[in-house]
């Protein structure tokens, strides 16, 4: 087992120009539906450029300064929209059962970004340095403390700062990066097949179609 | 033969497109709409609340809370692990391995060496203190006892304390001392001391004040966790973390709402929820579902109307 070899193979694909700068796509995956997970991405990026900014000025800047409040601004609102392109974006994906054609990893990884982005909007929530974060910081940690996550210290604004700024967004990063390469590397998932369709592969067991069809491998 | 598992877009007709042109148009799109809101709206700010406004303001209040961290029965003091040794908040057994990892003993904490430090500015202080100390502990409980229902026919006067008359000790004066301490502004500075010289953590001052003063304030602003509480966080028009929309309808659950475990329960089931979604595709039934529930016909319609004419009239 040559690490480098596996690894050579893995990378070549991941940073691929094909994977990432794709000169053709499916005519189905065209139109608003699918511009939804790009929105979410440059919300993502919209999230990452101001925080950069805020981050560089420090912890007082934004809730002193006019620019820092309305850089804090920016990004309150990319969070909004961030989590709205992703919902919108994991609707569509869900009801195009978008897992199919062994995309289940790519499924996967999106929920988990999701999972991730809510600690991550959580620590931003207790940067804000008003009421908000007070009582988020003392509502949050009966429930961290009782699942024995206490090491997680709502509390404590110097690790909440850490993990906001560099922690979550790292990993948050990543997770979107390989979820965007994979679906690149998969495909977009194609419509799911017509009855037409699978009457000509024969794989429609019924044929009075008011009463449904059964496609034997299920997905 | 159409197969789920086996990747098929090869079959599908390609139109060029410009990806570059695309990221590029919708970062633009975000980045207007952001910095639109952001001049138009702001972000929401609801001021801090801070000890030395709470204490002017409420200052029987103030002295109720420290008078809990003093006696041991205050919320904090008794509240257990990840901060001490008490029972009071303890909804697991997982709690209580994780153990002490912030130790908090709030009538050292919050009250004791705060007044130490103000003793160096205020000699009376320092005299109380040592009345205190060389008092026996059943002592020192029987005071503590007598300020506690002495405090419930307290007033306010021009900075004062007044109490009926009876057998406090030194406590009295200490409250009154450690009321002061709050009032000026340097309590919170007082309770966030770190070992080390610089501060980064504020935990202390946040749970001198999650009792009362914080859930006060809270619920008229119906942010508790049976007001719908989580994402309630803004005044109207703004968005509050509605993501979490899931979860706070779990704790308006009565079962869970009124469990001693209410936060492992409704923040565990939220879990088991998100785990269904994240492995859906491996869940019989569900990972069949989108199928027909037929958006997806709405969805590829542009599609379907080119190619499958006669099949979508259906």
């Amino acid at each position: 087992m040559n690490l480098t070899v596996i690894l050579r193979k893995k990378m070549g694909q991941l940073f691929s120009l094909d994977t990432w700068l794709p000169t053709e796509l499916p005519e189905y995956a065209t139109g608003f539906m699918y511009t939804l997970g790009s929105l979410t991405a440059s919300s993502f990026v919209m999230l990452l450029l101001s925080g950069i900014v805020m981050a560089a000025n420090g912890p007082q800047w934004w809730t002193i300064s006019q620019i820092g409040f309305f850089v804090r601004g920016v990004h309150f609102w990319s969070v909004q929209a961030f989590f709205f392109f992703m919902v919108m974006h994991l609707l569509r994906v869900f009801f195009s059962g978008a897992w199919r054609g062994g995309r289940q990893r790519t499924w996967l990884l999106g929920t988990l970004a999701l999972l991730i982005a809510v600690p991550t909007a959580f620590t931003g929530y207790l940067m804000r340095g008003d009421f908000y974060s007070q009582w988020n910081a003392v509502q949050a940690k009966d429930g961290l403390n009782a699942l024995g996550l206490a090491w997680f210290n709502p509390l404590n604004a110097g690790q909440m700062y850490g993990l906001h700024v560099i922690v979550f967004p790292f990993v948050l990063g990543y997770i979107i990066a390989v979820h965007i390469a994979m679906v690149r590397i998969k495909g977009v998932v194609p419509p799911y097949p017509t009855h037409e369709e699978l009457e000509e592969q024969g794989v429609l067991t019924t044929t009075d179609k008011k009463e449904g069809y059964h496609v034997s491998s299920g997905r | 033969m159409y197969h789920p598992d086996v990747d098929v877009t090869h079959r599908y007709k390609y139109a060029s497109a410009d990806f570059v042109k695309h990221l590029l148009s919708t970062t633009v799109i975000v980045a207007i709409l952001t910095m639109a809101l952001s001049a138009i709206f702001h972000e929401p700010v609801r001021p801090a609340i801070k000890i030395n406004q709470y204490a002017n303001q409420h200052p029987l209040e103030f002295v109720r809370v420290a008078m809990g961290d003093l006696d041991g029965k205050g919320e904090i003091a008794d509240y257990g692990p990840p901060y001490n040794h008490g029972t009071g908040m303890v909804q697991d057994f997982v709690q209580k391995w994780i153990g002490i990892l912030h130790p908090v003993y709030p009538r050292e904490d919050f009250v004791l060496k705060p007044l130490q430090y103000a003793s160096v500015i205020n000699p009376k202080i320092k005299s109380y203190l040592n009345r205190f100390d060389k008092a026996s502990p059943v002592q020192q409980k029987i005071w503590e006892a007598n300020y506690n229902r002495a405090l419930s026919h307290a007033r306010y006067e021009g900075g004062a304390i007044i109490l009926p008359s009876g057998s406090y000790g030194p406590v009295a004066g200490m409250m009154q001392g450690l009321l002061q301490v709050g009032q000026s502004g340097l309590m919170t500075g007082a309770l966030d001391r770190s070992p080390a010289d610089y501060q980064f953590d504020n935990q202390n001052s946040l749970l001198f004040l999650q009792g009362k003063p914080l859930h006060n304030a809270a619920s008229k602003l119906e942010l508790k966790g049976d007001q719908w509480g989580i994402i309630h966080e803004e005044d109207a028009p703004y968005p509050g973390p509605w993501w979490m929309t899931i979860v706070t309808a779990i704790y308006q659950i009565p079962f869970i709402a009124h469990a001693s475990a209410a936060d492992a329960m409704a923040l565990g089931s939220g879990m088991i929820l998100f785990l269904f979604l994240m492995f859906a595709p491996w869940i019989p039934i569900l990972n069949r579902l989108p199928r027909y529930l037929g958006v997806h016909r709405l969805i590829w319609r542009e599609y379907y109307k080119k190619y499958h004419a006669k099949d979508f009239t259906m």
